[in-house]
């Protein structure tokens, strides 16, 4: 016992971990940095980078580490590469942890809802803009267990430096114990000093953790993690604001009733906007993945001030054609024009890139909502709102933040700025997201389904919300639907599509009473059941 | 191999006289030679010549490789841990003073001795290992002493080993990779099976502390090695092991200097000459309790 104190507290094995520490962090870090290009490479759109990173990982994953440090200390000398023996352990390390990074990066960039990328695109964000504010936020909060782990692994691999003559703690003991013979009490006292240091990098972990946690509510909170019983009651704490919460429709007083406008205005309206000019012409638009053909030449023009209904069943090309229009997909053949530009093509009229793509986005100015709401999770509802405005916009911090509290109020969702999606219920959500697609002023808003991923009973607050904007505000819209009755009371047309076109188009209340084509017929019968439009009145 | 050193072909009891014998010696030549050494004041005409010869040595830090696992020849100071301390550190320091050049120590396992220094990450290795054909292939071999190796066993020695003879067959020998041990004990297969008894069988490890534990396991039957290797076990644990016997190799130790550099390899060469002229040689056996009768003329293992 006393020989495993003396050793303990033996200068020589203390140092050692010095040269322990530095290994691993050289490992860590230029496995961290080389984990980044390497992912960088396999999540690129070029073939080639992808093909040479898979390669590097076969055979830096699939070789023992021993061998690496033994090839970096002996075998680099060779070409004339002399490292000292940390910068070999080290360097070993880095190409040895660097596969293992790049699979946590990758898994974490790939793990982050596609939605919310989606959802970043169409509010002009760039690729890189997109990285580094919503997908690196979310990717690295879910890494760092994994970092967490990999730091450990490396910690422990760094021993394996002993083979090429660095002083670190394993080295510093194996020869300790051939010139004293205390063999036990020397890897004992060595192992604890291992486990203090594996135990550091744990309580780090739970700390930087905890730093990022997004539902922590107080400072005070940061230490209680360590306290077993304060964890059960996380799911308790997740459950409070929710029930604080008084029902929605209590929020919205003067939207519970839908705004009577009688058809004759109706009537009239759709006829002046006739008169607009025009803001979304598609002509002739041809789309297939593969065999599939998904767009069979779309038609379709909108003047602006108007609202326009898709309707039609699932499958029939109503989202493709609402991504066409945004360019958040590509076509093969049509063409797509918004305010007067045409999309997709420079003006030599070779194909853009995804940057070039996102600014078209941002200075065309098109709004999309989508079915699934692709709220960016990491961030409250205000910064969903605020961010993009400052990113892509260039807005100071004071006026974007301005401009999310306006369009909150107007969604009715003030007192839930600072809340985070996840504890919003789905009508809260989508009521933000369409307050996040309207921010930038867009001069036509795309809605994609925007109440079929709602429970019913939420289902009016959103639809309350974009008849307003359809009839107080006189916002140019095209919304892909199957609320038949709500296209009837707020779309100035609908265009009815089966088989990637439009078979029918006119002014909705006469389509949806009186449709000449079967098909369309067939479709609104089959919706009739419980959407039936309003009789004339 | 390695290490062989010392000492010793005898049994044990007159390895306890020869060490009494041995500390008399040392403390007497301790006074008359050590203190001139020390003072590098040691054959000093030869040396002054050597570096007038081989200016290019002198007021260099070369890089010494060595398997700090052998007390008595390399291993770090119990009291100093910072140090390395032993037999072959001594000599390195004197041939380096006659020289005019100061050496640093990478620890290495013994496996890597060679390859360290044919990669260029040490100039010179002085650290117990004997010079055969095989090795002389990667490098030169200045020899500098004969080799003697002990039989380490459990006290009571439960197998009767009697040596790298049938007496092995059935029984597990620890050795450390790479060493000179090994294939003599894979030799004894086809003996054994002539005997009609099963083979002895290896277990590989990367240095001595390792090879003594597996005896003192139980997993091992014996290690065989330099015979002050397995004096020192046997001191550190004598309730437990024992040497069965002290037997004859035929090698010798040699230092290792790269096959590119034969400007080295005789300037080391020529100042272990001096070295052994003025009786440093002599006396650090006796420094070390090693055998005096492990002392050789330096001769050139060289292979093309």
């Amino acid at each position: 016992m006393s020989l495993f104190v003396h050793y303990l507290s033996l200068p020589y094995l203390i140092e050692g971990i010095w040269f322990t520490v530095a290994v691993t962090a050289l490992g860590l870090a230029g496995g961290l940095i080389l984990g980044l290009v390497l992912a960088a490479m396999q999540l690129s759109r070029f073939a080639v980078l992808a093909a040479l990173a898979r390669g590097y990982t076969v055979i830096f994953r699939g070789t023992p580490l021993i061998l690496q440090m033994v090839f970096a200390y002996d075998a680099l000398p060779q070409i004339g590469l002399k490292l000292s023996a940390i910068g070999a352990a080290g360097l070993a390390l880095a190409a040895n942890e660097a596969p293992f990074i790049a699979e946590m990066l990758r898994a974490g960039v790939l793990g982050v809802d596609g939605g919310q990328v989606l959802a970043g695109q169409a509010l002009g964000m760039t690729p890189s803009l997109l990285m580094r504010r919503i997908i690196a936020p979310q990717a690295i909060r879910t890494m760092i267990p994994a970092f967490g782990n990999e730091t450990v692994s490396a910690l422990k691999n760094s021993s394996l430096a002993s083979v090429i003559s660095v002083q670190e703690l394993t080295l510093r003991s194996t020869q300790l114990a051939s010139s004293t013979f205390d063999f036990f009490s020397i890897f004992f006292a060595s192992g604890l000093i291992y486990l203090v240091l594996t135990s550091l990098v744990s309580v780090i972990q739970l700390f930087v953790e905890r730093a990022l946690d997004l539902d922590r509510v107080t400072p005070q909170g940061r230490l209680s993690i360590f306290l077993p019983w304060r964890r059960v009651d996380l799911q308790t704490k997740l459950a409070e604001p929710a029930a604080l919460l008084p029902p929605p429709h209590s929020l919205l007083p003067e939207m519970t009733a839908p705004r009577p406008t009688s058809r004759s205005d109706r009537a009239k309206h759709a006829a002046m906007v006739q008169r607009n000019n025009v803001a979304v012409e598609v002509t002739g638009l041809r789309k297939s993945y593969g065999a599939q053909t998904v767009l069979n030449g779309v038609d379709l023009t909108v003047r602006v001030g108007e609202v326009v209904a898709l309707l039609g069943p699932s499958g029939s090309g109503k989202s493709t054609l609402l991504r066409c229009i945004n360019h958040l997909e590509n076509w093969d053949s049509g063409m797509v024009r918004v305010g007067g530009r045409r999309l997709g093509h420079s003006d030599d009229g070779r194909k853009l890139s995804p940057r070039a793509i996102a600014n078209e986005r941002a200075s065309v100015g098109v709004g999309m909502v989508f079915q699934q709401f692709n709220l960016f999770s990491h961030l409250t509802a205000r910064e969903n709102v605020a961010g993009p405005l400052r990113w892509v916009h260039g807005l100071t911090r004071t006026d974007a933040d301005r401009r999310a509290r306006e369009l909150l109020e107007r969604v009715g969702l003030s007192h839930r700025a600072d809340a985070l999606p996840r504890h919003l219920s789905g009508g809260q959500q989508q009521r933000v997201a369409i307050a996040r697609a309207l921010a930038p002023n867009p001069s036509v808003l795309l809605l994609d389904e925007p109440t079929s991923a709602l429970d019913p009973e939420l289902v009016n607050e959103v639809l309350e919300v974009i008849r307003r904007l359809a009839v107080d505000d006189g916002l140019t819209m095209i919304i892909s639907t199957h609320q038949i009755r709500f296209a009837d009371e707020v779309a100035d047309r609908v265009a009815f599509l089966s088989g990637g076109s439009i078979i029918e188009q006119g002014p909705a209340h006469e389509i949806l009473s009186n449709p000449q084509h079967p098909a369309t017929a067939r479709f609104l019968s089959v919706m009739e059941a419980d959407k039936a439009p309003e009789s004339t009145s | 191999m390695h290490r062989q050193s010392s000492t010793e072909a005898r049994a044990r009891h007159s390895a306890v006289i020869s060490g009494l014998r041995s500390a008399a010696l040392a403390t007497f030549l301790l006074a008359t030679i050590w203190a001139p050494t020390s003072a590098s004041a040691a054959a000093p005409a030869g040396c002054a010549a050597l570096q007038t010869k081989y200016p290019q040595f002198k007021g260099k830090q070369l890089v010494n490789a060595i398997n700090p696992h052998t007390p008595g020849y390399e291993a770090i100071d119990p009291k100093d841990p910072n140090k390395y301390v032993g037999f072959d550190i001594d000599l390195g320091e004197a041939i380096g003073e006659c020289l005019g050049f100061t050496l640093t120590y990478k620890p290495v396992t013994f496996a890597a001795l060679l390859t360290t220094l044919a990669s260029g990450q040490a100039d010179i290795v002085i650290s117990d290992i004997y010079a055969t054909e095989e090795r002389a292939k990667a490098a030169d071999f200045i020899t500098y002493s004969k080799v003697f190796d002990g039989v380490l066993v459990a006290k009571g020695n439960p197998k009767k080993i009697t040596g790298i003879n049938i007496s092995m067959c059935g029984a597990a020998a620890a050795e450390n990779t790479g060493y000179v041990e090994v294939p003599l004990v894979q030799a004894l297969a086809p003996e054994c099976k002539k005997e009609g008894k099963p083979e002895p069988t290896l277990q590989l490890y990367d240095n001595n502390a390792n090879c003594i534990q597996a005896i003192l396991a139980g997993r091992a039957d014996t290690y065989v090695n330099d015979v002050n290797t397995v004096d020192q076990a046997v001191k550190a644990n004598p309730d437990k092991l024992e040497k069965a016997i002290a037997v004859t190799i035929p090698y010798s130790v040699g230092i290792a200097v790269p096959k590119d550099k034969p400007d080295f390899r005789d300037a080391v060469m020529a100042a272990l000459i001096e070295v052994q002229k003025a009786g440093t040689h002599k006396a650090l056996l006796a420094k070390w309790e090693l055998d005096p009768n492990n002392f050789k003329e330096p001769d050139i293992l060289s292979v093309k």
